[in-house]
């Protein structure tokens, strides 16, 4: 009996000694108490509480320790996770704090933590660019573009972009292990990345040429898988969208031609749309130069 | 990092290859082709045997029929394509087409298949005129074709309604 008195006095000495120091005190404060010895859970805790408070929600401070906190917890428990949700609370957090100042005293430190946690998701994004994990690679290089701008709003993106946008397409422009041919689904994407990579830079030799096939390759595609047996006025509705497929094909093939990129390739690209045009001229004149290209070689 | 910049570079050689063996003017021709044969009359010494497509000259078309000719009939006759490299060597078909190398020498070719019930098939200008029964042209980037019933007709063939329909012009 006396020992069981003897425990209980002990637990309520060291109670009153741990929770007696808080009175008082902020849950901010509780929450740089808990980070200065390490410990990250009950830090998290308090500093979750402050970003709910109604005077310490205003505080650029708070959002910047929640950022801080959130962060030594990714690099502490979460480094491995490509998706980890401590470095997207850690990065939210901070761009709110730039947000209620950012020039604040914090601004400098917040600054270097969002670098590093951008190229986290810079290395992370590249890492997944594989057949299953692309649209996390997509998801982690966007955050990483966002952290980037958070940093400084007049950096240059444009050549990072389209790096990672032609090596996005390049990956799913490759058949799938044990198939024959891409995926339609990844032929989709590769399209619409290689028209993004446009709109940054309409003059991409790269993306104009693949856009040019792709479009080629889907009227090619239609065609060839024409039924010997489809009447005349289905081939007609099927020929006018093939022709417009055509179409769409040809500016970027001749934007390819104009740049001199893959000089042969591209005259085989621009003989080949005349042909599905029928523009039969043309196409002479196209295989043409290419055979004189050929001879020269 | 170095890890990922070898992944960057790996992955920067954006290659999209040509959907090879698709010859897209032939297919379209073969397609039409296999309509005429099913929207035109033979006359019945024809409805035996082979179902008999000539190809004389040199046409990339003689490919795309012999591929046709693997997996499909007309009607109950096995479908044949025949090569003839010179107007001497036409016999007996139920179609002939006349490519472009040979399109001048359309006046032999017609007298070559006077005996026969055949359909000339050309693909230039004008040969509707001199003796073709249906002649393959381009009108606003689209295959189409023109139709000569008289010189369908007299080679005792006779075209459906839906066939002038369909085509561009008839004569």
């Amino acid at each position: 009996m006396i020992k069981k008195i003897s425990i209980l006095f002990v637990v309520s000495i060291l109670t009153v000694s741990v929770f007696g120091q808080f009175v008082g005190k902020d849950d901010l404060s509780v929450a740089l108490f808990y980070l200065q010895k390490n410990e990250l859970d009950s830090a998290k805790k308090y500093i979750d509480l402050s970003s709910t408070d109604v005077v310490l929600k205003g505080v650029a401070k708070t959002w910047y320790y929640r950022g801080y906190i959130y962060k030594e917890l990714y690099k502490k428990n979460d480094k491995e996770n490509k998706t980890s949700a401590f470095r997207v609370i850690s990065i939210e957090s901070f761009k709110k704090m730039l947000k209620i100042n950012d020039r604040s005293d914090f601004a400098q430190s917040a600054a270097k933590i969002l670098r590093y946690e951008a190229s986290t998701l810079y290395n992370d994004a590249v890492r997944m660019l594989d057949p299953e994990n692309y649209k996390t690679a997509e998801s982690n290089y966007a955050l990483f573009r966002a952290t980037m701008l958070l940093v400084d709003v007049e950096v240059n993106m444009k050549a990072k972009d389209i790096q990672f946008k032609l090596a996005l397409a390049t990956m799913l422009n490759r058949p799938l292990d044990g198939m024959s041919e891409v995926d339609s689904v990844h032929t989709y994407h590769v399209k619409r990345i290689c028209g993004e990579v446009l709109f940054i830079d309409p003059n991409n030799p790269s993306a104009n040429y693949n856009l040019g096939i792709l479009y080629y390759n889907e009227a090619a595609e239609i065609i060839n898988n024409m039924d010997y047996d489809m009447d005349i006025m289905t081939l007609g509705a099927v020929e006018d969208h093939c022709i417009e497929i055509f179409l769409n094909s040809l500016p970027f093939m001749k934007k390819s031609y104009e740049l001199g990129y893959k000089r042969r390739e591209t005259l085989i690209g621009l003989s080949n749309i005349y042909y599905g045009l029928n523009e039969l001229e043309k196409f002479e004149a196209y295989k043409k130069e290419l055979q004189d290209l050929e001879k020269e070689e | 990092m170095k890890k990922n910049a070898f992944i960057l570079v790996s992955l920067l050689i954006l290659n999209t290859g040509f959907k090879i063996g698709v010859d897209t003017n032939s297919k379209m021709k073969a397609i039409f082709i296999m309509n005429f044969t099913k929207l035109s009359d033979w006359p019945q010494p024809y409805r035996e045997g082979d179902f008999i497509v000539g190809v004389i000259g040199e046409s990339p078309l003689y490919s795309e029929l012999t591929k046709m000719a693997k997996t499909k009939k007309v009607a109950n006759q096995s479908l044949q394509v025949k090569k003839f490299n010179t107007i001497s060597d036409i016999d007996k078909c139920h179609i002939l087409y006349v490519s472009q190398n040979k399109s001048r020498e359309i006046s032999a070719v017609v007298d070559m298949v006077r005996p026969y019930s055949t359909l000339i098939i050309t693909e230039k200008e004008g040969l509707v005129e001199k003796g073709a029964g249906i002649n393959f042209i381009i009108k606003n980037n689209r295959q189409k074709f023109e139709l000569n019933k008289k010189n369908v007709e007299k080679y005792k063939l006779k075209v459906s309604s839906n066939l002038e329909a369909l085509a561009f012009t008839v004569k």
